[in-house]
């Protein structure tokens, strides 16, 4: 029997998997924008407290950050996963609702992206800070800016001009640690091209494609980042 | 949480440790190997060999790791060729693929740390080598080498512990590694916070201790970049020499 | 310190009409001279003048765009490659006729992993396969020469400038060379360190050594050397013995030169 070829399998016509590949890479795009999203929020957090936090703020962010960077993504995935569901299940009983309540594959998997990383949004923040000339920021004390005005005008945007090459990192790295989210069954692109690969019989062809989509994704991504590198450093003297 | 359920988790999850250590250290050094050759391939100046460490690179950077698993493992298995081949007792176990797939993704990381632990090395030195009448051969074994690992030590170090928890998606592929064996522990006891702490635990007592054997190594082989031995006193000035 | 030397002595270093280019930029512009064994060569010219890179054709750190570079009897070989830039036609060629040049660097450029002791006997073992013991014992009698023996186990990061410098000198000298080549061997030295490592080679220079030194330390070329040479603008502009060119002999140029 001639096995179809790896065109037809890709096609959007019927009996083409083109369609639900592309979907799998949309929702992998989600995934990871929603994971990078939530991480940076941590992270920001958790650099502020290792700049300018109190004692017990930086031994809690220390923590995190080391924890978060010694254990495997994947046991992280597991624990919100199975936990989120342990955790609903019993929030359910305390109302009144019994029987399981699973926590969705795609909310587990984006807070655990977005924990683990948070603690490398930590650390671009953390250095991108410390890249800031002091004398930047005393010129603006100097000018009377109050701490938030600071803060907004030239703090954040002179920290963010030094984070995006890091923040360029974090993201290719989420981008792929996304694929490990398929362990929970949600309809990511590695998910979607297992389930062509069962259903057609054919691994290699549909994980290749799924190879290809992802060098497209990272491949775009890397140059969408150095162009808002060079973007924001214009005006910025080459050393 | 009673203790007895820490305990008993710790004695389920602990026989998973050699097989974790295995896959990474196996394939780090064979990533190694890899990385030597591709970071060579890259400052040879050869532009086909240039460009193809470089298409290497893009393709196992821009790829996720357990996309390369599954192309090993699931993938080839495809191939009539490759069932039919001297190779597929190898190539049908979970074992080897995982090894085969992480040295190659080790290798395409690894290759960029040691290739900025090669331009490292002062090119002054490497002048007064060649002026002394050194081979590149022995230019490179003598001279080279050892600076460029001495340089690359500490990134190769993190490098290392990133490989310890990639090892963990190994686990996907039917290996009873520490990961594989607190997933099926999770899944038959649902006790999923005391399996994560425990498993969590296990792993950053490997990544510390890792930490602190590259840290000595790094110590051992850099004496030169320690601080002054006490004691020794630099001269004060002497005579002036001659000047126009 | 400006005797000639005997007129019958062998020629230890010959250049033939060298022309070197750099790009468009042809720094040597046919420039051609002989040291005799026992000579001390002190070459003196502004930046630029092309000075460290006709130093530097000697031991083809530099490869001539033309023009022959002869050591002792050898003459070094040249070829083309693919893209017409001249190259040793033989590297073993190349490589043993280093053995036979020690080169002194402005940057020292010792080997930061290795201890003194272990730079200055690097090349005997590894490069001309002399026994161990032999070359420690005769490291250890260099460095006692240069006055850094106390200094044979410690990293060249923990040495001052003139220390490195005088360990960099030793491990010259331990290849037991024909010719020694000094590259500005002072110029990045503080100033209270330039006078132990002038002092060095001017014990050198009374040995006998044949020594061409790149220099800016004009007391040395005065008083040290066997002739002077001038380099100007890629061309030899002056040249003589010390006596002559130092009391307004020479060029018009070197005049000015000298006067700063």
């Amino acid at each position: 029997m001639q096995q179809p070829g790896f065109f037809e399998l890709m096609s959007f016509g019927p009996g083409g998997w083109g369609q639900l590949m592309l979907m799998g890479a949309a929702t992998t795009l989600a995934l990871a924008v929603c994971g990078f999203a939530i991480g940076a929020v941590f992270g920001s957090l958790a650099a502020f407290a290792k700049i300018s936090g109190g004692r017990i703020a930086r031994i809690v962010a220390d923590v995190y950050t080391t924890v978060l960077r010694g254990i495997p993504d994947l046991l992280v995935i597991y624990l919100f996963y199975f936990g989120g569901s342990s955790v609903l299940t019993a929030v359910g009983h305390l109302f009144g609702r019994d029987g399981f309540i699973g926590l969705p594959g795609f909310a587990a998997g984006a807070m655990a992206i977005g924990v683990v990383s948070g603690a490398q949004h930590a650390e671009v923040f953390r250095g991108a800070y410390r890249a800031v000339h002091p004398g930047e920021i005393e010129a603006a004390v100097a000018a009377g800016m109050h701490r938030m005005l600071r803060f907004r005008r030239i703090v954040a945007p002179l920290v963010l001009r030094h984070a995006l090459p890091g923040l360029g990192n974090v993201w290719q790295i989420v981008l792929k640690e996304s694929a490990l989210v398929s362990v929970t069954g949600v309809a990511e692109l590695l998910r979607q091209a297992q389930v062509g690969a069962g259903s057609e019989r054919q691994p290699f062809t549909f994980y290749f494609a799924a190879a290809v989509l992802y060098l497209v994704i990272t491949s775009v991504s890397s140059l969408t980042f150095r162009s808002a590198e060079s973007r924001a450093n214009r005006g910025v003297r080459r050393a | 949480m009673s203790f007895a359920f820490f305990q008993e988790t710790l004695l389920t999850l602990l026989p998973g440790v050699p097989l974790t250590l295995e896959l990474a250290f196996l394939s780090t050094a064979i990533g190694a190997v890899l990385a030597l050759a591709l970071a060579s391939m890259r400052l040879s100046g050869v532009l086909p060999l240039d460009l193809f460490a470089r298409a290497y690179l893009f393709a196992f950077r821009g790829t996720p790791l357990l996309v390369q698993i599954f192309l090993i493992y699931y993938g080839l298995s495809q191939f009539p060729a490759v069932r039919h081949s001297f190779l597929w007792p190898i190539l049908r176990e979970p074992f080897w693929c995982a090894i085969i797939a992480l040295s190659l993704n080790t290798g395409a990381y690894a290759s960029e740390v040691i290739r900025g632990g090669l331009l490292s090395v002062p090119h002054g030195q490497i002048e007064a080598a060649r002026a002394a009448g050194m081979s590149r051969l022995l230019l490179f074994r003598r001279i080279v080498l050892p600076l460029a690992i001495r340089q690359a030590l500490p990134a190769y170090g993190t490098e290392l512990i990133l490989m310890v928890k990639a090892t963990s998606l190994a686990s996907i592929i039917t290996l009873m590694e520490i990961t594989g064996r607190a997933a099926k522990l999770i899944s038959d006891t649902y006790r999923v916070i005391e399996v994560f702490l425990v498993a969590g635990a296990i792993y950053l007592v490997i990544n510390f201790v890792l930490t602190r054997l590259v840290l000595a190594l790094e110590h051992w082989l850099t004496p030169h970049l320690r601080a002054r031995p006490e004691g020794t006193v630099l001269p004060t000035t002497g005579t002036v020499g001659e000047r126009a | 310190m400006s005797q000639t030397r005997p007129a019958g002595a062998r020629v230890a270093v010959r250049l033939d009409d060298l022309h070197k280019s750099f790009g468009t930029l042809e720094v040597l512009k046919g420039i051609s001279l002989e040291a005799r064994e026992g000579e001390v060569v002190s070459i003196l010219g502004a930046s630029g003048s092309g000075k460290s890179t006709m130093l530097r054709c000697i031991n083809m750190l530099e490869v001539p765009t033309s023009g022959t570079v002869t050591v002792g009897e050898e003459t070094i070989r040249l070829t083309r490659d693919r893209r017409g830039q001249a190259r040793p036609a033989d590297r073993r060629q190349v490589d043993r006729v280093r053995t036979r040049v020690g080169m002194v660097f402005q940057t020292f450029n010792l080997w930061s992993h290795m201890t003194v002791l272990e730079n200055v006997i690097e090349a005997p073992i590894h490069v001309q396969g002399r026994p161990r013991r032999e070359c420690v014992a005769e490291a250890e009698s260099l460095l006692e020469k240069v006055g850094i023996a106390d200094k044979r186990d410690h990293y060249p990061a923990h040495l001052s400038g003139g220390q490195q410098q005088r360990a960099a000198i030793a491990r010259a000298l331990a290849q037991r060379p024909e010719v020694m080549l000094f590259d500005e061997p002072t110029s990045a030295l503080d100033p209270e360190l330039v006078g132990e490592v002038l002092r060095v080679m001017r014990s050198l220079a009374e040995e006998g050594r044949t020594m061409l030194v790149v220099t800016h330390e004009m007391g040395f070329a005065r008083d040290v050397s066997s002739r002077v040479v001038f380099l100007h603008q890629g061309l030899i502009d002056a040249e003589g013995a010390p006596e002559a060119l130092f009391s307004g002999g020479g060029s018009e140029r070197f005049q000015k030169f000298i006067a700063g």
